[in-house]
């Protein structure tokens, strides 16, 4: 989408405005797939350092190779990380994957298997260790930590014994079976057929962490044991199964190494329950429980292998290795303790990223100056309906039977009725926050609402969805596609709604942020009623406010309310698709615009710019600091306790403005409607609907006539 | 200002925490807010410009206001006339033991007016005029102590003082005849309020910019070594006033705010806004506020549902505290945001009650109690 707000300012100013390596920071951090950045970074920093260093480290061949070496220890660190995930810890991966390599070698080559039933034997062996485990800390709840150190020692202690007892054995015994071979040394797609499996398993265990049932209360019980028995999740089972599944995963380990190595060596798997600790923690698997994925952990024991590995080619001793091991698993601990803590935190100190905002100069108000924008007490005196009856109604509108609705911050649509409005009903309760309203020509209530989308009410007040969604911008980390902020909705003459979503990055409880922000976070969206598509037509727009189909119906108002401009987009002829500033030196922060009986236009003015807040809004360092040093109650605001409405004329020329100068009656005003030679006036915090008498106005005159009915000056 | 000079006030702040920043103490007990202020008594019409009240020997009131001097008696101080007119405005009082009334005359220095109107003038001291004169107290032995808030402004230029960040005023004594003035303390956070303690033996001394009250023991025409007695409090003080049973009343003219205290850290912004914008748009304390749509405007002060929040950040406030000799707060007035008596600049004990000058609303108020509850 070109068409911008931005696209009226300098190309350096609207470069700040768009783009801040800050912001794109903060959005990141926010992503759960940024988390193992570092790791990740430090995985191919290694691997291009070794490339470097070692002679041949970068073919074709070394990768084959490297991985067939790799794919036992990823499928030990794997049970390590599912077993952290899920909130314990499994020490004797190591020597179970072991005891299984025995396991294997002994169905091989004394029971002589054939290779299905060796294999399926040994991970039956892997899984009833994991099963002793599962039970001892799944049922009986002892401490993962001790229970699987003393299976350490204890299955430790008995593959030295069997070792021992069948080296000779396994020495001499030898079995020709091709497809043991092919576990040995078999490619499957140029891959490894041990690394091809463990990338199967990776893949069925993503889907299985992030996608499943089960997957999600493992994650659960690991970040909160005591909440996932609340839910009732069946603690014990997950906690066994996944121990279980640990074991298994060792077993295929065990499997692949005894293929490939066809030794008992008892140093087979010594230290292997560290590296992989280590690895898995490198990754980005929290030791805490309940955070990591799949993928942490072997991006975590890749750095371990490749670190191993590479150390090793390069001649450097195993204790000098064995100690830097250390030192990363003591860094990692470390890192991912602050990590966890303040992500949160650091997120929220950079999320707001103050712009500089392309102010235009603001009139003088002087009293009696004979300027349009002249303060007066016009609205001082204005008639209250409704008062302490309403809460905040942002927009008001009056239907054909002269009713009177307001849109309140409880998420109700109030109607007003009788002669002098005295009988209140709660119209519709939609939930969220209803800000704009229109009718549509079958008199249905079409509302913005803030947190929802747009909805509508049927004269039967029946509630119903407009929409709630739009299309994602492709380039953006924030979800756009959700309706964050509906604000102002109008509807043309055939059907279609437009309606400003202010922010796509604040919600309506921090939607002050975007004032003090001041970047173009909002948008201009357009639902068709014949195709039921919602679209965004202009992306990037300052806090895009009220919106007004112009009388002609030949294009839109869109009123920006940190700018302080009102734009005509224009919907036909021969600017289509053009934005362009309709009002440019507005005195305040604007709101709505509607219709007026004359062919004329109304403005309602939130906030009046101050000079103060003006000067802050072009130093946006000193708003970022703002930001970061007070309290939010001390913030610089515009000046949001003064009520002031505009008349503005087709081509831009403001007639005059009726005033509240100091908010007596009607502060933080938002919205106005004629009806019938009145003026009735809502706002965002304020606790009545106002009323004055026009001079001079068309006494039947209404909103519902001049879009749908009589009074028309689209079709003359 | 760049990045590098922003880092070095962060470390700054976290090597030495007790430099010049401390943190905004927050109104809790005996600070705890009330609507004292806003119930008091008002003598008499409105009063504009209202800034300090001294006690005559003869039991009447004096009241500074715009370029002049009121005398008000009777009960309740309704009866009013003119004492005195100047050419400048007339700020601080004090009531010399020998009868005559001492008036600081803004751009002028110091007169002292007897019973006949007959006026003498301290205009000089040192080698600086004296254009500043904020408070005055004269000692039970005749001597003559002047504060001289500012070298670079005048006192209805105070909001340009406290951003310009101004370390220039001054402390000046003389003799009963206005005679032999001497510089005693130099180089003060603008001083603003001089007051005889209760024991007749040590000098108070408020300084506005540094939200401090000080004492040292008097000396003849001299002053012993300057000790802090509450050196951060949550307004800024103005003027002072010995209490019956001990310790003193202090005025505070506005609170001090997270917005005004970072405004004050930020060069640039405060420069830009000095240069480009007027005085009473600014983002300063303020003696009044609410009556301009120009004023700048905090987040927490968007009216709800039609009622200010008294909770509101405060632009213009209005707060009396009593302290003890320790400089504890042991009692407090205010006139919360919303409230009608802020900018409150001097405050006295009489015979008929305690009577306080809101310069903000341009009212001398009364609270017969005493100020005690």
């Amino acid at each position: 989408m070109s068409m911008t707000t931005s696209n009226m300012i300098s190309f350096s100013q609207r470069l700040r405005a768009s783009y801040s390596p800050r912001l794109l920071l903060s959005e990141l951090l926010m992503k759960q797939w940024f988390e193992p950045v570092i790791p990740f970074l430090l995985m191919i920093g290694l691997l291009v350092y070794f490339a470097i260093a070692i002679p041949g480290y970068a073919s074709l061949d070394n990768f084959q190779s490297l991985m067939r070496l790799y794919a036992e220890f990823g499928f030990v660190a794997l049970g390590m990380a599912f077993c952290l995930i899920a909130g314990g810890i499994d020490l004797s991966v190591g020597a179970n994957f072991a005891l299984c390599n025995f396991a294997a070698l002994f169905f091989l080559l004394v029971m002589e298997w054939p290779a299905w039933l060796v294999a399926l034997a040994t991970l039956g062996v892997g899984m009833a260790i994991g099963a002793i485990n599962g039970i001892l800390i799944g049922y009986i709840k002892a401490r993962p930590f001790l229970t699987t150190l003393v299976t350490l020692i204890i299955l430790r202690a008995s593959v030295n014994i069997l070792g021992e007892k069948y080296a000779t054995v396994f020495a001499t015994n030898s079995v020709e079976n091709d497809a043991w071979d092919f576990l040995g040394e078999g490619f499957v797609l140029g891959i490894p057929i041990n690394a091809a499996v463990l990338i199967l398993v990776l893949l069925v265990g993503h889907v299985f962490l992030s996608r499943s049932r089960y997957g999600w209360h493992l994650t659960a019980i690991g970040a909160s044991r005591k909440a996932a028995r609340h839910a009732g999740i069946a603690v014990e089972r997950m906690l066994f199964a996944t121990y279980v599944l640990s074991g298994a995963l060792c077993a295929a380990g065990g499997i692949f190494y005894a293929a490939r190595q066809a030794s008992a060596d008892s140093r087979t798997g010594v230290g292997w329950e560290f590296s992989a600790l280590t690895a898995v923690v490198l990754g980005g698997v929290s030791l805490a429980g309940g955070k990591g994925t799949v993928w942490r952990a072997m991006i975590g024991a890749i750095i371990i292998f490749a670190l191993t590995n590479g150390f090793v080619r390069m001649g450097i001793p195993g204790y000098i290795t064995s100690g830097m091991i250390g030192v990363i698993l003591l860094v990692a601990v470390g890192i991912d303790v602050k990590w966890s803590k303040n992500r949160g935190k650091a997120v929220q100190k950079m999320y707001v990223n103050p712009a500089q905002v392309p102010l235009a100069p603001a009139p003088s108000l002087q009293r009696g100056s004979g300027s349009p924008y002249a303060q007066n007490d016009r609205l001082i005196n204005a008639e209250a309906i409704g008062l302490d009856r309403v809460e905040g109604p942002e927009d008001v509108i009056l239907d054909r039977q002269d009713r009177l609705y307001g849109a309140t911050r409880d998420g109700n649509v109030i109607r007003f009725s009788g002669p002098n409005f005295e009988h209140r009903e709660v119209f519709a309760h939609i939930g969220g926050r209803p800000l704009g309203m229109q009718f549509d020509k079958d008199e249905n209530l079409i509302v913005a609402v803030a947190g929802m989308g747009v909805y509508g009410v049927k004269p039967n007040q029946e509630v119903f969805k407009v929409t709630d969604e739009t299309n994602r911008t492709w380039y953006k980390l924030n979800d756009d596609s959700r309706l964050r902020m509906a604000d102002d909705l109008d509807i043309a003459p055939d059907g279609k709604i437009y309606f400003s979503d202010c922010t796509t990055r604040y919600e309506m409880t921090t939607n002050t942020l975007d004032l003090i922000e001041g970047r173009p976070n909002g948008r201009l969206v357009v639902y068709d009623p014949a195709t039921r598509k919602t679209r965004t037509l202009i992306s990037h727009f300052h806090f895009p406010n009220g919106i007004c189909v112009s009388h002609d119906a030949r294009s839109i108002l869109i009123a920006s309310t940190t700018l302080c401009k009102v734009y005509r987009y224009w919907l036909e002829g021969e600017k289509k698709g053009e934005l362009e500033v309709l009002l440019d030196q507005i005195p305040g922060n604007c709101d709505n615009i509607n219709r007026a009986s004359d062919g004329t236009y109304w403005l309602a003015l939130v906030g009046i710019r101050t000079p103060a807040f003006d000067l802050a809004s072009r130093m946006p360092g000193f708003r970022l600091r703002m930001v970061k040093q007070t309290p939010i109650d001390e913030w610089l605001a515009p000046g949001l306790n003064h009520g002031c409405v505009l008349k503005f004329t087709e081509s831009g020329e403001v007639l005059e403005s009726f005033w509240d100068p100091t908010g007596i009656s009607h502060s933080t005003l938002t919205s106005m409607r004629e009806h019938k030679g009145y003026l009735y006036l809502g706002g965002l915090e304020n606790n009545r609907i106002g009323r004055i008498k026009l001079d001079g106005a068309d006494p039947t005159w209404t909103g519902y006539e001049a879009y749908w009915g009589n009074k028309r000056r689209d079709k003359a | 200002m760049g990045f590098f000079t922003y880092f070095l006030r962060d470390m700054e702040q976290i090597v030495f925490p007790k430099r010049e920043q401390n943190a905004i103490p927050s109104m809790d007990g005996a600070l705890s807010p009330n609507d004292r202020l806003d119930g008091c008594e008002v003598i008499g019409e409105p009063i504009p410009g209202a800034d300090d009240v001294a006690v005559g020997g003869d039991g009447a009131l004096y009241v500074s206001a715009g370029r002049q001097v009121l005398r008000l008696s009777g009960d309740g101080y309704r009866e009013r006339k003119l004492f005195a007119s100047f050419e400048g405005n007339a700020g601080g009082l004090a009531s010399h033991p020998d009868g005559r009334l001492l008036v600081c005359v803004s751009g002028r220095g110091l007169a002292a007016v007897d019973g006949t109107g007959q006026q003498a003038w301290l205009n000089q001291a040192g080698d600086q005029p004296l254009n500043c004169p904020t408070g005055v107290a004269a000692a039970p032995d005749g001597s003559i102590f002047v504060s001289n808030g500012s070298n670079r402004n005048t006192p209805e230029d105070w909001a340009t003082d406290l951003m310009q960040k101004n370390r220039g005023g001054r402390l000046v004594a003389c003799g009963p005849a206005l005679d032999k003035p001497t510089v005693l303390l130099r180089d003060l956070a603008y001083p603003h309020g001089l007051a005889i303690a209760g024991d007749g033996k040590n000098l108070l001394l408020t300084e506005s910019w540094s939200h401090k009250v000080s004492t040292a023991p008097l000396q003849g025409q001299g002053i012993g070594k300057m000790m802090a007695v509450n050196s951060n409090l949550p307004g800024y003080p103005a003027r002072l006033a010995p209490a019956a049973d001990g310790g003193f009343w202090l005025g505070l003219f506005a609170l001090r705010t997270h917005l005004v205290e970072f405004v004050l850290r930020e060069d640039d912004f405060r420069e830009e806004m000095m240069r480009t914008i007027e005085p009473r748009h600014w983002v300063v304390p303020a003696l009044a506020s609410g009556g301009d749509c120009l004023e700048p405007m905090q987040f927490g002060s968007i009216k709800a549902l039609g009622i200010q929040k008294p909770w509101a950040p405060a632009r213009s406030y209005g707060l009396v505290a009593r302290l003890n000799e320790d400089g504890d707060v042991v009692e407090s007035l205010h006139s919360r945001v919303g409230g009608h008596h802020h900018g409150i600049t001097a405050v006295r004990e009489t015979a008929q009650g305690l009577v306080i000058v809101s310069k903000g609303s341009g009212r001398v108020l009364l609270d017969r109690s005493g100020g005690r509850q």
